[in-house]
């Protein structure tokens, strides 16, 4: 009996996966197109799979193992099982191989289960409580009626009450897994994501063969030209069709939430919701059957949306609220984490444009800080000629005069800050230390329009780009050394679109290789425990996490590490705009941020970012002490006796603290 | 940015200031060696530089002539080309910060001594006698004018040679310039005196003089008065007329200005306003010149606080703010602003102790900040976290000395306990603040009360301790800053008795701290002529009361500095506070409800009585001992202090050593009574080390 049902079980499993499978795709391609190489994407999947995703999943070693158990033993099972019980093929030996495929996916299950029996928080629950039990049906199912062709039970062994029952089992194992996978269910990640891995919108993002580390961070260059396409996503179906595939990804692992600062600080922003809701937005309907943890603050089911509707209403709800958008630091916890390779900064970037752009709704500061970036190339608003007047007394090579020099330093709006004018005087004292031949632009620098970007502000963005590539353009430099994270990240990985391309050296990276080559000589560390900070764009957007770890080792200092370092660093809450548009949460994400480092026991933190140091220290004291990198460098150096005549009173009480500041060598 | 207008680079002449706020001309009266910029001066002004001080004005009423003695102020003596290679020092000092430094040059005229050093005949336009240094002179002739405009020349070249950035011309203060430009003082009839162009004249050939010599790359500047305040003198519209006629030339490269004139003690007052004048008193006066010149305009006179600064540059009345004082209390002023540390800042509050010392032609000191000019010796103005071990450090008294002292041993990192028996900080400097127009010295305690919270001191307010709450703590060092009391028992026949009721006579400080109530009718005995006798008086007449105040000295508030006894007078006079010197309290008896106050003068001895209902004496303090002599037998030092080692600045011996017990110090008026900034100065130079 058996003989006959199996096959139809399986056909017509298989057929109404294949139906299932056009409906998603239909669902996609109400999306923009987005041109991608489709078959070398497929050439390029398994890898992609195998090495790139793994990578991500593997951070969890039990969880790997039993995802490529269950997974892997899944995938052989569906296929051997659709030859030897679809097309009825009488092997012993694949019979055994199925029966070993199943076996390993029954384990692979039992340990999905027991995750399942107390999952934590940032797990969905819902249908997806319900896929271990599935997955141990369809390998045991699969198995039992596996052993009669195996020839280790008689064909005819059992009766006819239980071959129904196995049937029954397997159906519901088939349900799942092959219905499921195209029709919504749990098992859709499988589809969707072995398709997003193929045609993702960054396939610069994947390793290459050579081992060669992948990366792309830089968001995508709007196109302004065309004066009646609509800037930004207004509604699901305003993202490209890859993007839609790439939502519909999500296995509601939650890592993300778990690593999302706005949804630990209590802002309303939850980035395994976002994607979510984009899913219910590309198929239309309310988001009352989601089952993880909800928007902080924002009960689930009161929100819904369609394809073709706003995601964002202009009054009232729809599908996602704006504040959920601007709760946003674009730390990229999210994507770190993403074993999908989702990308929820692009996606809330996209957003953010049409609100900005279209609605010119950008909240609190937000609209002040874009106007000021218009008017005065700075987002606070400063006489723009008045950028070099905190270093009146540095005599700082301008590259009008020397038009000429090896280094290009890029100073950043840090300028008209007075706590960053300390970093950058450090920094100034250290290059002039290692006689390193340097120059600023001074009054022709303009904001990097990196916080415009951000904010969606797409248009001042690719202004100030433009008018800095062209002022750049005019010298010649090998290379710009910077030490602000965000500078670095839109002049090395988002001018390039525009038409800049240059070497750009975090400071943290370039004073390593001063060390490195002996230019510079360091009295040895002799205060306390020191932690370090990551900058999120330095660390996650370009990966840069060992040079500042060494500069610091050069100075004596061991890293007393945070739980949270390196590519988990917790962002400072400074990124994005977040500090502009300043959504309320519960608590704010600096607090946060140096209780991590109080855990630490440190009496010092090291940054490299100007951003953070501003977030850090405005955390009310007792804390620990905020300093850049630039500055426990500069403190410590040893300047050659005879450059400086004269003892000066700095040496005498050993206090370089206010000296590095003021100090012109 | 906040304080954006504090922090606009200006250019003055060829020259660049990295921000707004400027050290204006002051005496310092360290240039010992004849007049040079030694290692003292040198670091001083380094120190100012280091704390970002955009542009120094060093070197007040430095002499270009041998007949403007320079040694009574140990001033910068710019005569010689000796000081040419010490200005190279300065000049690199302040350089290397990123400072700008210039020097003010002058030549005094009358405004001077002649009794010492090279017994010069002082010159002046006219001969007329100068008050406040009861100096005579001679009336200037024609030679020796030009020999002068010569000197101011030569001046000019030293400074530039030296690498001073520039030189302002000192035309203020009743210097020779606008001693010629003061119809009060030039009453000329030749070419240099009379009318405008001729009063003019002087001041004229020596800028041309200056400029010539030096060329366009080098900044002259003019410091002038904005009004003399006197009938006879320069009014705000002369000065308005004369500065614009010298900016017209073109060759001055910026202005000074400071309200007032100077040459006598009540106007004099006025040009270094103390604690009892507002906030910037005269800035419209430099208002009113930046209106009619073409070039930067500095004023300073009571700008003490960077929001006060960010207001008067903000609002545009000058360019630049000259914030002397304030950068005497505190050299590193700029650097805390950039820090975010303005809670930091140490305010100048005013009590001139400064400028009342250079009258008396002693060094310049702060009343509050003891490392100010003695940078040099190796006294901080930061102190270093000590990396020897870590004390429990216990200090009794929260006045000056025991502040100072638990600031700077928490500073060293220590653990501090500081006992004060009042319910709050302060010591005398609380007493001190209750008079009339005094409040503002309370900033020095406000100052110490903001670190010791932010330093984590202990403090155990309202508790005074005992030998045994001492030892309990169990200390490695004990200071004792416990002051004292008012020495009313030094004459039996004044009657003082412990209890209130039997006492004939009362304090200064039972009046000022409310203790007691102010009579109607008081005589005030005042020995010590400091400020206590006249607060006190000032005090009470302010209440109402009738007051005389009677001192066997020679003028009550005698002993007050020469830029405040001026404004206790203005006060005492208008409330008709009587003054009488050359009488002592000679006895105190009662008779009926009153008091008879039997005094007797000191040259005849002839005695007069006074009937009032309230005597109240100032006779200084007694130390407080009881306490230091309960803790000395079990101390490991017996008390003692290394004097060596102390005056060398150099760690105290027995820091060093080990031993069972505690180390204890004793400072400030526990041990004798002298001053605040004794007390401090003991209390850093002792710590420092801990
Ligand atoms: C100790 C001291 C000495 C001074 N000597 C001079 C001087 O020689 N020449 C001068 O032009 N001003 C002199 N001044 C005045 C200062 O330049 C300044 O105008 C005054 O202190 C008021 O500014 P402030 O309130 O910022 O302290 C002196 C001030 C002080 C405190
Ligand atoms: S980028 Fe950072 S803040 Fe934004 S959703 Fe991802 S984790 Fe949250
Ligand atoms: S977006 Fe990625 S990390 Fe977040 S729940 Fe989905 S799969 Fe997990």
């Amino acid at each position: 009996m058996l003989d006959t049902l199996l096959p139809i079980l399986f056909f017509s499993a298989l057929a109404l996966a294949a139906i299932g499978a056009v409906r998603r795709v239909r669902l996609w391609r109400q999306g923009r197109p987005s041109p991608v190489p489709l078959m070398r994407g497929l050439a390029a999947m398994p890898r992609r799979y195998l090495v790139d995703l793994h990578h991500v999943v593997a951070r969890d070693k039990r969880m790997s193992n039993t995802h490529v158990a269950t997974a892997g033993g899944f995938v052989l099972a569906a296929l051997l099982a659709i030859v030897v019980h679809g097309f009825g093929l009488d092997s012993a030996v694949l019979a055994w191989a199925l029966l070993a495929a199943t076996t390993c996916m029954f384990v692979g299950s039992l340990f999905v289960a027991k995750r399942r029996r107390n999952p934590p928080p940032r797990l969905s629950k819902g249908p997806w409580m319900r896929l271990p039990k599935s997955l141990i049906a369809f390998s045991l199912g699969v198995f039992l009626v596996t052993l009669p062709t195996a020839g280790i039970l008689p064909e005819d062994a059992g009766s006819w009450v239980l071959a129904l029952v196995l049937t029954g089992v397997v159906a519901w194992g088939l349900g799942e897994l092959f219905f499921g996978m195209t029709w919504g269910g749990p098992m859709k990640h499988a589809f969707a994501g072995a398709l997003h891995l193929a045609f993702h919108r960054r396939p610069e993002r994947f390793s290459d063969k050579q081992g060669g580390e992948g990366r792309s961070t830089g968001l995508k260059a709007l196109r302004l030209e065309d004066p009646k396409a609509k800037l930004g996503v207004e509604k699901p179906a305003d993202f490209t069709w890859n993007q839609l595939l790439g939502f519909d990804a999500c296995v509601q692992c939650g890592r993300c939430e778990a690593m999302c600062p706005a949804f630990a600080a209590g802002q309303p922003l939850n980035p395994k919701k976002l994607i979510q809701d984009m899913v219910v937005g590309m198929a239309g309907g309310s988001d009352a059957r989601y089952a993880g943890s909800p928007y902080p603050g924002k009960p689930v089911g009161e929100h819904a949306g369609e394809p073709h509707g706003p995601i964002v209403a202009r009054q009232g709800t729809a599908l996602v609220d704006a504040e959920t958008l601007w709760s946003c630091t674009t730390c990229r916890a999210c994507v770190e984490e993403c074993p999908m390779m989702i990308e929820h900064v692009d996606a809330i970037v996209d957003m953010r444009r049409f609100l900005t752009l279209e609605h010119g709704n950008t909240p609190n500061k937000g609209a002040e800080v874009l106007d000021n970036l218009i008017a005065t190339d700075n987002p606070g608003g400063f006489d723009p000629g008045s950028r070099m007047h905190w270093a009146a007394d540095l005599n700082l090579p301008l590259m009008a005069d020397k038009r000429d020099a090896e280094v290009l330093l890029w100073l950043g709006d840090g300028v008209f800050d007075m706590r960053n004018q300390r970093t950058l005087r450090a920094l100034v004292s250290v290059l002039r230390a290692a006689q390193v031949d340097f120059a600023v632009l001074g009054n022709e620098e303009r904001d990097s329009g990196d916080v415009a970007r951000r904010l969606g502000d797409e248009a001042t963005f690719q202004t100030l780009a433009k008018r800095n590539i062209a002022t750049l353009g005019q010298y010649r430099f090998a290379r710009i050394v910077t030490c602000d994270p965000h500078s670095f990240h839109v002049l090395k990985n988002e001018y390039g679109e525009l038409g800049g391309n240059y070497e750009v050296f975090h400071h943290s990276t370039y004073l390593n290789d001063l060390l490195e080559n002996g230019k510079l000589s360091l009295k040895a560390w002799k205060g306390g425990l020191v932690t370090y900070h990551d900058p999120c764009y330095l660390g996650r957007y370009n990966g840069e996490y060992e040079a500042p770890r060494s500069v610091l080792k050069a100075l004596g200092i061991e890293v007393e590490e945070m739980a949270r370092s390196g590519y988990r660093s917790r962002c400072c809450g400074g990124g994005g705009g977040a500090p502009i548009t300043d959504i309320p949460g519960k608590q704010r994400i600096p607090d946060m941020r140096m209780n991590d480092v109080r855990e630490t026991g440190a009496e010092l933190v090291a940054v490299g970012c100007p951003q953070c140091t501003a977030m850090l220290e405005g955390v009310v004291a007792p804390r620990a002490e905020i300093k850049d990198i630039a500055e426990l460098v500069a403190d410590a150096l040893v300047i050659d006796a005879t450059a400086e005549q004269g003892t000066s009173q700095d040496e005498a009480t050993g206090k370089a603290r206010r000296t590095a500041e003021e100090m012109t060598p | 940015m906040a304080f954006e207008a504090l922090f606009q680079p200006i250019k003055i002449g060829n020259q660049t200031i990295r921000n707004r706020v400027v050290s204006t001309a002051h005496a310092e009266v360290y240039a010992t060696d004849g007049g040079m910029t030694t290692d003292r001066y040198v670091k001083y002004y380094e120190e100012k530089a280091k704390g970002g001080c955009g542009l120094c004005i060093c070197g007040g009423s430095s002499v270009v002539s041998i007949d403007s003695p320079q040694a009574w102020w140990s001033s910068v003596n710019l005569s010689t080309d000796r000081i040419i290679p010490h200005f190279q020092n300065l000049a690199d000092a302040v350089h290397k910060h990123g400072g700008k430094i210039m020097i003010q040059i002058t030549h005094m005229g009358r405004r001077s001594r002649w009794d010492g050093f090279n017994w010069s005949t002082l010159l002046s336009p006219s001969g007329i006698r100068e008050p406040v240094h009861r100096s005579t002179c001679k009336t200037i002739e024609e030679e020796e004018i030009w020999r002068i405009v010569g000197d101011f020349a030569q001046a000019a070249r030293r400074a530039k040679e030296g690498g001073l950035d520039g030189v302002e011309l000192s035309a203020v203060h009743q210097h020779l310039i606008d001693q010629f430009w003061s119809p009060r003082v030039n009453k000329r009839t030749d070419e240099w005196g009379g009318s405008f162009e001729n009063r003019m004249r002087f001041g004229m050939e020596v800028l041309k003089a200056v400029r010539a010599e030096v060329g366009d790359d080098f900044v002259v500047g003019m410091r002038i008065t904005g009004d003399e305040f006197h009938p006879d003198g320069l009014t705000h519209d002369d000065m308005k007329k004369i500065a614009a006629y010298y900016d017209a030339t073109g060759m001055v490269d910026f202005f000074g200005v400071v309200g007032s004139g100077c040459d006598t003690h009540n106007t004099l007052a006025n040009v270094i306003p103390n604690m009892s004048y507002p906030p910037e008193p005269f800035l419209h006066l430099a208002a009113g010149i930046k209106e009619v010149v073409s070039v930067p305009v500095i004023h300073a006179q009571n700008i003490k606080d960077p929001n006060q600064a960010q207001r008067i540059l903000e609002g545009g009345y000058v360019d630049l703010v000259g914030m002397t004082r304030a950068h005497i209390a505190d050299p590193h002023f700029i650097a805390k602003i950039k820090m975010g540390e303005v809670d930091q800042i140490k305010q100048c509050v005013g009590a001139n102790y400064c400028i009342d010392r250079q009258y008396q032609g002693l060094d310049v000191l702060c009343i509050q900040n003891a490392a100010t000019s003695r940078e040099y010796m190796g006294v901080p103005h930061i102190i270093e976290k000590s990396e020897g071990p870590k004390r429990k450090v216990v200090v009794v008294g929260g006045g000056p000395g025991g502040m100072e002292a638990a600031r700077v041993s928490a500073e060293r990192g220590h653990d501090v306990t500081l006992f004060e028996a009042a319910e709050q900080l302060g010591g005398q400097i609380t007493l001190a603040a209750k008079a009339p127009q005094r409040d503002q010295i309370a900033g020095i305690t406000r100052w110490y009360q903001l670190e010791l919270a932010r330093l984590g001191v202990d403090q155990r307010l309202g508790t005074r301790a005992d030998e045994a709450t001492i030892v309990d703590l169990r200390p490695d060092i004990v200071i004792l800053a416990t002051g004292g009391q008012p020495f009313l028992s030094q004459v039996p026949e004044w009657g003082y008795a412990e209890s209130r009721d039997e006492s004939l006579v009362v304090s200064t400080w039972d009046i000022l701290s409310g203790a007691v109530e102010p009579g109607k009718n008081v005589l005030i005995y005042d020995t010590i002529c400091e400020f206590a006798g006249v607060s006190a008086a000032d005090y009470l007449a302010d209440k109402g009361a009738k007051v005389e105040i009677v001192t066997d000295d020679i003028k009550p508030g005698a002993a007050v500095g020469g830029t405040t006894f001026p404004t206790y007078y203005r006060s005492l006079y208008e409330k008709e506070v009587i003054m009488t010197s050359d009488l002592a309290l000679h006895k105190v008896y009662r008779e009926g409800d009153s008091l008879v106050a039997v005094l007797e003068n000191e040259y005849t001895g002839a005695q007069e009585e006074r009937v009032v209902d309230q005597v109240v004496v100032e006779n200084g303090v007694r130390p407080d001992e009881s306490l230091y002599y309960a803790l000395k037998g079990q101390s490991r030092n017996k008390g003692q202090i290394d004097i060596e080692a102390l005056y060398a600045i150099q760690p105290q011996p027995c820091l060093s050593e080990s031993g069972e017990g505690y180390l204890l110090f004793r400072l400030g008026d526990c041990t004798a009574p002298r001053n605040t900034h004794a007390a401090i100065y003991d209390a850093l130079r002792l710590c420092k080390d801990f």
